[in-house]
């Protein structure tokens, strides 16, 4: 039951919101995405028989209309879905274009649509699920983003839609192969084990999710889209979003193809540690702060995919809860980097300086949100990447100290970009500069305590991803 | 006279008809080598139909095999009036436009 | 029979009406309550309520899949004319003549899908084309018309030749004209004939290759479509366009194996090459219109899929297909006819004047290109599931869903145009409020059909 109404809420407040007219909208779509908050805290503690649904759909084509919450790992992304988009819309009231109904009902859409990729048991239903996020979001960007938003969204499109379109191919020769044709993420999955599954069916699989994540080569999107999309998506988008990718290669990619996954992990992870240094060494050179984010984004990404690839069992719960934090910190970020850009009207660092004695507030959080990238001890991603580096360590030493690079480089440009923000001359453009406002800090004050609390107490998200974690290994 | 001679003697003016529509410019020639590979197409039916009805007659004394192909030389005289009627009135309109009937003319949608 | 008898006779009715009334909206609605009989006897007969019947000497054979064909036909020819029926009208002096022709075309899409003698194809596709060569022409002032009738008309009597040669020598290598074939074997069966027949059948595909536009024999497609006058553009490039392909599935089916091995090479070949042409060339395109016609081509190459895999699922889909097209592409034309400026550019700003019909605008579109949650996805899923269930090849597939990204390019430039970017969207007049709401009724049918295709089908088994 929960999974339906995880999706069906936002469906259907999604397509209210189009018929709305001025700010009710607003209230509407907070009311809206809080009550799916609940309903996810909700399945943290309910029955087991409440967590599935399963409705015959497409008789003829073997697929059903099946959603389950199977394990810890779908709770969280869950979670994580619902907690951003309340964080997202308040911190966010101000932008321009918050304003607008069809904004909001875009946003509704787009969070069924990444319910519905957490939630799928069925392949079809996935890959359903997986171009329903991405359209409100091409529309989302092209309407409301950056000037050059219409060439650099449909860029976005075409990759993801590619990478999608060849899953679907992979999804129907897989299909074909089975004795008994199903869908059914357990059929396809207990099929796996039988070895029938060929190796460039799991290159199809792959692509897709390593264009949604992005791993190295594919990722030359994504720069370009988070600085030219609207803050709110850009938030969800590398919150949320890139998660699909990293959800997808552990719930799909993983149990169907173990074998092809052993035998070519070096390549993705090679091609992740790679990215990890490149992006990091971008990151650097950026003076948008857009853009250092959206490159850090990536460095963090590659990370946890060489881990999902090369990982043993306690650094997949890393990348587990490293997926949750990362999606939260990042998200925090982005509200710093909006609620600056908001007051000033830039995003180039050089331009900035002296914000901490215009607004101590906001640099004390974006203080706690850089510590926090870095993933100093202490705070929530502490937990996470210790342990992704443990694993990537028992892997291979020698890409284990490349990637350790990027932890250093990680700390030079977030502190980098800390200093030119909040420190330095008070100049003509920090000059009017205030604190902001309520709604802005509340967000970032509870992200702050989510990244304190769980920095010093990690164990129960670990408890959660643990059974998802123990049926990963006991598959393969 | 063995068959092949109606099919070769067929396939030729076919052909002719086929090169003619690929080559000549004027619109009432390329219509007229259409006809002509219409009619190679009744003189093969026709053969064809004579060959086997005298083959199914060695088996049955009074047999209508045969029969259908001649029959379906008359739809396709009918059919190729039809089409006559229009063809042409297609190009007296195009007549009408242009002062012209060369086909080379038709490139004005190319751009 | 049913569908055959009363087309005709509504033929023959709105022929002595153009003489009789002198009222263009009578022709108009004369046509609807026409359409709506025929719809009705069809599904009558579809169903075995109640049937003309009289013995066609095994020329025709009427089942499920034929009939229900037919209602799809005549009930996309219902909505085109409930759709774009003034526009129709205006297109020249004798609007009565077009509802005419219209009714023969449709005579002609029954007699294809019931055929079982070859003779009754050729009379199918002749009675589809000769109408077809009227209605180009229709807008008789016009060069580009003219040219495009001109042009249409040559290729189509020319495929027409290649056709009854086809014919010919297949009936000289089996002794009759029935589509399955078997009959008397000539030359006591040597390898002389089935040469003959081969060659016969090969002749005969390449011809409706040629009316359905596959590459290598679409190159008359994109002049005949953009010369044409645009309502009866959407008429061919959807409805008559989907006839030819249930009529080569039939021909396909009932004479399969003949030609061999190579069969397997040949198909995909051409589904690559169609693929490629229209998909390519259509980036190109800065015609609304042109695009369209450049596209038909690259849908009729996904639509060669179901050739090539010739099972159950093979057959739903092209119904799924023709539907999901059809829908879509009258409904773009139907605004497209509305609109002053055919490019792209002329679409700029819809959404702003127009939210509801640059709406329905952008789901044609996102149909057309195969996005989940609109027909569109189903028809081009079930077209490579049906090639991988008789055991396509994988690089086939990967080939046509990298096309079909492609088509994402040009049909989101239309997305892009309405929604994003600034301009005046000019039309001729103001589309009225039923004309809005038949636009939203196709929009809707295209999502209720993406999101539960097997409603079609259940009609298909019952």
């Amino acid at each position: 039951m929960i999974p339906v109404l995880l999706i069906t809420l936002p469906i259907f407040s999604g397509l209210m919101a189009f018929f709305m007219k001025g700010q009710s909208v607003k209230s509407w779509a907070l009311l809206s995405s809080f009550a799916v908050l609940g309903i996810s805290i909700w399945s943290l503690f309910s029955d087991a028989n409440l967590l599935s649904y399963s409705q015959a759909w497409l008789p003829s084509l073997g697929s059903r209309f099946d959603l389950t919450m199977q394990d810890g790992l779908s709770k969280l992304m869950c979670l994580l879905t619902a907690l951003s988009f309340p964080l997202v819309l308040i911190s966010t009231q101000q932008n321009s274009s918050n304003q607008s109904p069809h904004f909001f009902a875009l946003m509704l859409l787009t969070q069924a649509g990444l319910m519905g990729v957490f939630l799928a048991a069925d392949a079809l239903l996935f890959y359903f699920f997986w171009e329903l996020a991405l359209i409100p979001v091409y529309f989302l960007c092209s309407i409301w983003g950056g000037e050059k938003r219409i060439a650099v969204t449909f860029k976005f499109f075409i990759y993801t839609f590619v990478g999608s379109i060849l899953m679907l191919v992979g999804i129907l020769s897989l299909y074909y192969m089975q004795d008994t044709p199903s869908f059914a993420w357990s059929s396809l999955t207990a099929n796996a084990s039988k070895g029938i599954y060929p190796n460039w069916a799991f290159w199809l699989f792959f692509l897709a999710f390593a264009i949604k994540m992005p791993i190295f080569p594919l990722h030359t999107w994504q720069p370009d889209a988070y600085e030219q999309s609207p803050t709110p998506v850009t938030m969800i988008l590398s919150g949320v979003m890139v998660k699909m990718g990293l959800f997808a290669a552990i719930r799909w990619l993983l149990p169907l193809f173990p074998k092809a996954t052993e035998q070519f992990a070096w390549v993705i992870v090679c091609c992740s540690v790679i990215g990890m240094i490149y992006a990091s060494l971008l990151a650097i050179r950026q003076d948008d702060i857009k853009r250092l984010i959206a490159y850090s984004s990536i460095a963090h990404i590659g990370l946890m995919s060489a881990v999902i690839f090369s990982g043993n069992a306690s650094g997949m719960g890393g990348v587990m809860i490293q997926m949750f934090h990362h999606g939260v910190n990042v998200i925090g970020l982005w509200i710093v980097a909006n609620a600056i850009e908001q007051k000033l009207g830039t995003r180039s660092l050089s331009e900035m300086g002296g914000l901490a004695q215009k607004a101590p507030t906001l640099s004390i959080l974006l203080v706690v949100m850089s510590l926090a990238n870095v993933a100093l001890p202490l705070t929530n991603a502490f937990v996470g990447e210790f342990l992704m580096f443990n694993s990537l360590f028992k892997y291979n030493v020698w890409l284990t100290a490349v990637a350790g690079i990027s932890i250093i480089l990680a700390a030079v440009y977030t502190l980098n970009m800390v200093q030119k923000v909040i420190y330095g001359e008070v100049n003509s453009l920090t000059e009017k500069a205030t604190d902001t406002p309520f709604n802005v800090n509340f967000s970032l004050v509870l992200i702050a305590i989510l990244i304190v609390v769980m920095g010093v107490y990690p164990q129960p998200l670990l408890d959660l991803t643990k059974d998802a974690v123990t049926q990963l290994f006991a598959q393969q | 006279m063995p068959i092949q001679y109606y099919i070769f003697l067929a396939l030729a003016l076919f052909s002719i008809g086929i090169i003619g529509v690929l080559t000549r410019r004027n619109a009432i020639i390329v219509f007229m080598c259409i006809e002509l590979m219409l009619n190679s197409v009744n003189l093969l039916l026709v053969a064809f139909s004579k060959m086997h009805h005298a083959e199914a007659l060695t088996a049955v004394a009074d047999t209508t095999i045969g029969i259908d192909a001649q029959l379906f030389v008359f739809f396709i005289m009918v059919v190729a009036a039809a089409e006559v009627a229009v063809g042409l009135a297609i190009i007296v309109m195009m007549f009408r436009n242009t002062h012209s009937v060369d086909v080379h003319f038709l490139n004005r949608l190319k751009n | 029979m049913n569908a055959i008898i009363v087309s005709a006779v509504f033929g023959v009715l709105m022929m002595f009406a153009s003489f009789l009334v002198n009222n263009k909206n009578v022709y108009r609605y004369l046509a609807i309550i026409g359409l709506s009989v025929l719809l009705l006897a069809n599904i009558l007969e579809t169903y075995a309520i109640w049937s003309i019947k009289f013995d066609s000497f095994l020329q025709l054979s009427f089942e499920r899949f034929g009939l229900f064909f037919n209602s799809i036909a005549i009930a996309a020819t219902l909505f085109y004319v409930l759709l774009s029926g003034k526009d129709i009208v205006r297109v020249g002096n004798y609007s009565a003549e077009y509802f005419v022709l219209i009714f023969f075309i449709l005579c002609g899409v029954s007699l294809i899908t019931s055929y079982n003698s070859l003779l009754m194809l050729f009379l199918g596709i002749e009675i589809i084309s000769i109408p077809l060569y009227i209605l180009t022409g229709s807008d008789k002032k016009n060069l580009k018309s003219n040219e495009a009738a001109l042009k249409y008309f040559l290729m189509g009597a020319f495929s027409t030749g290649l056709m009854l040669m086809g014919i010919a020598l297949s009936y000289g290598a089996v002794g009759n004209f029935g589509l399955e074939g078997r009959g008397v074997v000539a030359f006591g069966g040597s390898m002389r004939v089935s040469f003959l027949e081969v060659a016969g059948l090969l002749l005969l595909f390449i011809s409706m290759s040629f009316k359905a536009s596959a590459a290598p024999f679409h190159f008359w497609t994109p002049d005949v479509y953009e010369g044409a006058p645009s309502v009866f553009t959407s008429f061919m490039a959807t409805i008559v366009k989907a006839t030819v392909f249930i009529g080569m599935i039939k021909l396909l089916e009932a004479r399969t194996g003949i030609f061999g091995p190579t069969w397997q090479i040949i198909l995909p070949l051409m589904i690559v090459l169609t693929l490629a042409i229209g998909n390519i060339t259509a980036v190109f395109q800065q015609s609304v219109k042109r695009m369209l016609a450049y596209s038909s081509i690259a849908q009729a190459g996904f639509m060669l899929f179901a050739l090539w895999s010739a099972n159950d699922m093979g057959r739903e889909g092209i119904l799924l297909y023709s539907v999901a097209y059809t829908l879509a592409t009258v409904g773009i034309f139907a605004v497209l006819v509305k609109m002053k400026d055919y490019t792209f550019d002329g679409f700029n700003g819809l959404a702003a004047k127009q939210p509801l019909v640059a709406a329905s605008v952008a789901v044609f579109v996102l149909s057309l290109a195969g996005i989940p949650l609109t027909a569109g996805f189903f028809a081009k899923y079930f077209m490579l599931a049906s090639a991988i269930k008789s055991g396509a090849g994988v690089w086939l597939l990967v080939v046509a869903v990298v096309f079909a990204a492609v088509s994402v390019y040009y049909y989101f430039r239309l997305i892009q145009a309405m929604y994003f970017k600034e301009g005046e969207a000019e039309m001729f007049e103001q589309p009225t409020n039923s004309f809005k709401g038949m636009l939203a009724i196709f929009a809707v049918l295209l999502i209720v059909l993406g999101i539960a295709p097997s409603l079609l089908f259940n009609y298909l088994y019952f």
